[in-house]
């Protein structure tokens, strides 16, 4: 045993060489901001590019990196202040299309036992997230996911997130053709690419085989593709219907059809044009109206697909457009083993159930999907490796999470479902629930959200034991329902596009806050998120299940042939649901049932009090400011470099920093300047010494010289001297740089006001 | 190059009957946060949902105690997060009086309707670290020496069985038992009288 041993040399060439250098970068970042040599907003943003979240927390303590801290704590039986930068928080894995291999599932099994609290969380947008990480064990977490190809790069933040496709696509019986490759190659092109660097607010991009189920819900988001075919020249192409400006949050917006047809060797370079549209015109200031979404509201569709048509064509060209999608047309998923029908063989206990709920015939005869019901989208670092297991005895490596929160296997040979329904059991992963009225989708609220209101996964799971209990009971048009909650109204829970949805609340009865939840009717969950629905009343947190059971029963009363709910709601009307709703609105007084002065999960009195910023949306750094705050972090390493006697490396080192600050200035005006040294240097005194724009009003151009001269200068064999002085002159350009930019800023600003 | 312990998991086993809801284990860990000074406690999540794992955690800055079934049984699951300072032998030290610590103020706890009750005569520890500590033989040669003697000292010179769980991809794991009945706050006084068992 090596008491020095650590991940980054345990794994060695087994973390790819890009990412490696990412997770570097982020533990360099992580010192320099525990030495406060890193503004905390920036060190927000770039944490949150790594996926690397702040949470809510109950205590009055923190440990900030130097010492504890005393908070302001409200009460001592309520939940308590904001977190500081060093406490422990969530960590976002993006996982592309919700694909996995069963060795990237062993791998995040023991990342949940040693770094978090044991538990991995399947979101609504096909991630995984994990808990309560210190923030010094998120570098060793990125190194173990990169060295099973997984990167949590660009999962927060202002930039694209997780590529979501169809959890079925591949083996649906209504797709067009499978678009798990096409989501692949996209979320690979888009992955650190310099024209989706700079956005005012996240972009999330969702792919779908058909029209008309829910599976990938194309129209609740910022770029959707909904694979289709043509007919040209005699020759069936693929291709997609684009749609653009979809979203929920607070104020949702149906998609916009942008084309009814790109091409496959477009959907690349089309959705790069976007993002540099998106980049240059969208709201940077104001996170409120930031998505794109608000942009092509503002612009309208037409002029907004003007100007990224416009962009397309000056593109430079770029071989991946293509080379990406190549031979995509092949299909590389594999059976295991031969596809056979489920024979007269004695059934386990509760198969048929399970069956009924659980299993999808595929496309392909013989087989089918199985959906391994998670509640709430949990499920243990051992029941990850367990089920690691069971997936490598009847599948090969075809898992992938859903939206809604669950796990599934494809390509799983009927003739096996009584073994596998039985190893599941065993696991712990045998519930028969998926894809049911029971299987209700919640995002985290108040649990660890720093935006919650009320305990979303509170409710869920109180309404999740309850119908569970008595589903059996309820008519088969309610089994099939979906109900989804999001603890506030951004809807990271699709509370929108739920048959019954729920968002968190709160309103003051007598002076006391109280847990309420909007009741959400009227959204279609098919066809991609077909319709958005509406908040319909206020209703205290614990009389929700009564919500639930009024609808429910009422619907089943009076449904008329095979109404399906959202038509029932809109025959009966809003006016008469609110009626019927009307008692359950009422909030007894404390002294009659403080009951209903608490959550759902949670035995102490409610507040709000320790709601934050949200972390969702990340901060809003200009492209320049994070470049900068790159070039520094390239100048602490030659410091390092520096103390390890490595002289030349630190003067190289010392050199690059400053280039990259020069470039950073030069891509606020030119953004595709190319990183070769002599071009940087050569923009950057055109048009920012040349023009005076560089220079400080004591110093003048003198910190730009110190740049010219190192250029010209190329020292072979620097001396330590040499390289000391190279990085002081580095530090003291990156300084001239920020207040130069610090200067353009606020004369714009200034611009923006005197012209508004 | 001697094995670093670190990151080091204690479970105690609760009595039978004597097992806390998931609401009453939310209520007394929630009370703990503000209550406690000597660490930072700073969140309590429940999984309750969750078929065989973590029932209800208190997460800490440092450590963690957890309402744990994962594997079949419940018992309280003291988890150290960060590196400490110290020998092996001390570091086991400290991790045992921590979680006896913990055991004893849920013992000791008002109000609660399950009225929580450990068995001292059965412990679980788990090294958290992979890297460190394989699930191995080897290792468990490494560290028999320093368990043997915390556990002499914990367990007043009873006879203890070590014995190693799991497989290979699994953490270090072994189980120690001990013939007879052991109250927990014996045996965190056991630990105090040795000398060591109060730094934790």
């Amino acid at each position: 045993m090596n008491e020095t041993l650590t991940w980054k040399d345990h794994l060695g060439d087994r973390i790819p060489e890009d990412l490696g250098r990412e997770v570097d970068i982020f533990e360099t970042e992580i010192e320099l901001r525990r030495q406060g040599k890193i503004d905390e907003v920036v060190f927000a943003e770039t944490r949150l590019r790594r996926g690397a979240y702040g949470q809510r927390y109950d205590s009055g303590q923190r440990f900030d990196g130097k010492q504890t801290q005393q908070l302001a704590f409200p009460k001592a039986n309520t939940k308590g202040p904001n977190t500081e930068w060093h406490a422990p928080g969530m960590m976002r894995i993006k996982i592309p299309f919700g694909g996995l291999n069963t060795v990237q599932m062993e791998t995040l099994a023991d990342l949940a036992e040693e770094y978090s609290d044991d538990i991995l969380h399947v979101t609504t947008r096909q991630d995984l997230q994990l808990h309560y990480i210190h923030i010094e064990d998120t570098v060793d977490l990125m190194r173990r996911l990169a060295a099973v190809g997984i990167t949590t790069r660009e999962a927060c933040g202002n930039s694209v997130r997780n590529v979501t496709a169809c959890p079925l696509a591949g083996v649906c019986n209504t797709e067009s053709f499978d678009v798990t490759p096409y989501s692949r190659a996209l979320a690979r092109f888009l992955l650190g690419h310099p024209d989706a660097q700079d956005f005012g607010r996240k972009v999330k991009i969702a792919f779908s085989g058909c029209r008309d189920e829910a599976c990938g819900l194309v129209n609740l988001h910022d770029i959707g593709a909904l694979g289709v075919t043509r007919v040209i020249d005699g020759k069936t192409r693929r291709g997609f219907e684009f749609y653009v400006g979809g979203g929920l949050g607070a104020v949702p917006h149906q998609a916009k059809l942008f084309d009814e047809f790109v091409s496959e060797e477009e959907l690349l370079p089309l959705s790069q044009a976007i993002g540099r549209v998106f980049a240059r015109l969208g709201e940077k200031k104001n996170r409120a109206r930031a998505r794109l979404k608000f942009l092509v509201a503002r612009i309208g569709i037409d002029e907004f697909k003007r100007l990224v048509l416009e962009e397309r064509a000056i593109l430079p060209h770029d071989a991946r457009w293509t080379s990406y999608i190549q031979g995509l047309d092949s299909d590389d998923e594999t059976p295991l083993r031969p596809g056979q029908a489920l024979q007269g063989l004695q059934l386990p206990e509760g198969f048929s159930e399970w069956f009924g709920t659980n299993v999808y015939q595929q496309l392909q005869p013989g087989y089918v999907v199985v959906t391994v019901y998670l509640p709430l989208g949990d499920l243990t670092g051992q029941q990850m490796r367990s089920l690691a297991a069971v997936s490598r005895k009847y599948v090969k490596d075809t898992i992938r999470t859903t939206v809604e929160q669950n796990i599934v296997l494809r390509w799983v040979s009927e003739a096996d479902l009584p073994t596998l329904y039985t190893d599941l059991v065993d696991i712990g992963l045998g519930g028969s629930a998926a894809n049911t009225i029971v299987d209700v989708t919640s995002c985290p609220g108040t649990d660890t959200c720093k935006l919650g209101i009320a305990s979303s996964r509170g409710l869920a799971g109180e309404l999740r034991t309850r119908l569970a209990e008595k589903y059996h009971s309820l008519d088969a048009a309610v089994q099939g329902m979906r109900i989804k909650v999001s603890g506030c109204f951004n809807s990271c829970g699709q509370h929108h596009v739920a048959d019954i949805g729920f968002y968190g609340i709160s309103r003051k009865i007598n002076g006391i806050t109280v847990p309420h939840f909007q009741v959400v009717l009227g959204g279609k969950w098919k066809g991609n998120a077909e319709s958005f629905g509406l908040a319909m009343a206020a209703v205290p947190s614990k009389n929700i299940p009564l919500v639930v059971d009024r609808l429910t029963e009422r619907y089943v009363a009076e449904r008329q042939g095979d109404e399906i709910f959202q038509d029932f709601i809109s025959r009966v009307g809003k006016r008469d649901v609110k009626a019927m709703l009307d008692d359950l609105v009422q909030v007894p007084t404390y002294e009659e049932d403080p009951s209903f002065y608490r959550d759902w999960g949670d035995t102490r009195e409610f507040t709000i009090d320790d709601m934050g910023k949200g972390e969702c949306a990340g901060e809003v750094v200009p492209l320049a400011l994070f470049e900068l705050g790159a070039a520094e972090r390239e100048v602490f390493e030659a410091q390092i470099l520096l103390d390890e006697n490595n002289f030349s490396g630190a003067y190289t080192m010392a050199f690059k920093a400053m280039v990259a600050a020069a470039r950073a200035l030069v891509r606020s005006q030119f953004l595709d300047v190319s990183d070769a040294p002599d071009t940087v240097i050569a923009e950057f005194r055109t048009r920012f010494v040349d023009t005076g724009l560089y220079f400080d009003t004591y110093a003048k151009d003198k910190f730009a010289r110190y740049l010219f001269r190192m250029q010209e200068e190329a020292l072979r064999n620097p001396t330590r001297d040499d390289a000391h002085r190279a990085i002081e002159e580095c530090q003291l350009f990156i300084e001239g740089a920020f207040a130069c930019y610090n200067r353009i800023s606020d004369a714009a600003g200034a611009d923006a006001l005197a012209t508004a | 190059m001697a094995i670093n312990l670190q990151k080091i998991n204690i479970k105690f086993y609760l009595a039978e009957n004597a097992v806390p809801s998931p609401e009453e284990a939310f209520r007394i860990f929630s009370q703990w946060i503000p209550l406690t000074t000597d660490e930072i406690l700073i969140d309590v999540a429940d999984y309750r949902h969750v078929a065989r794992g973590p029932k209800t955690v208190l997460v800490g800055h440092g450590a963690n105690y957890t309402f744990d079934n994962s594997d079949g049984r419940y018992g309280l699951l003291y988890g150290c997060k960060i590196g400490t300072q110290g020998s092996n032998a001390a570091r086991l030290r400290a991790a045992f009086a921590a979680s006896l610590k913990a055991c004893v103020r849920l013992e000791q706890a008002e109000n609660t309707v399950s009225k929580p009750r450990f068995v001292g005569a059965e412990a679980v520890i788990t090294i958290n670290d992979r890297l460190h500590a394989a699930n191995s033989e080897a290792t468990l040669e490494q560290i028999r020496a320093d368990l043997e003697s915390v556990l002499d000292d914990l367990y007043a010179g009873a006879p203890t069985q070590i014995e190693r769980e799991g497989d290979a991809r699994q953490r270090f794991t072994v189980r120690v038992r001990v013939e007879g009945d052991f109250e927990t706050a014996d045996l965190l006084a056991n630990l105090a009288a040795s000398g060591a068992g109060a730094g934790a």
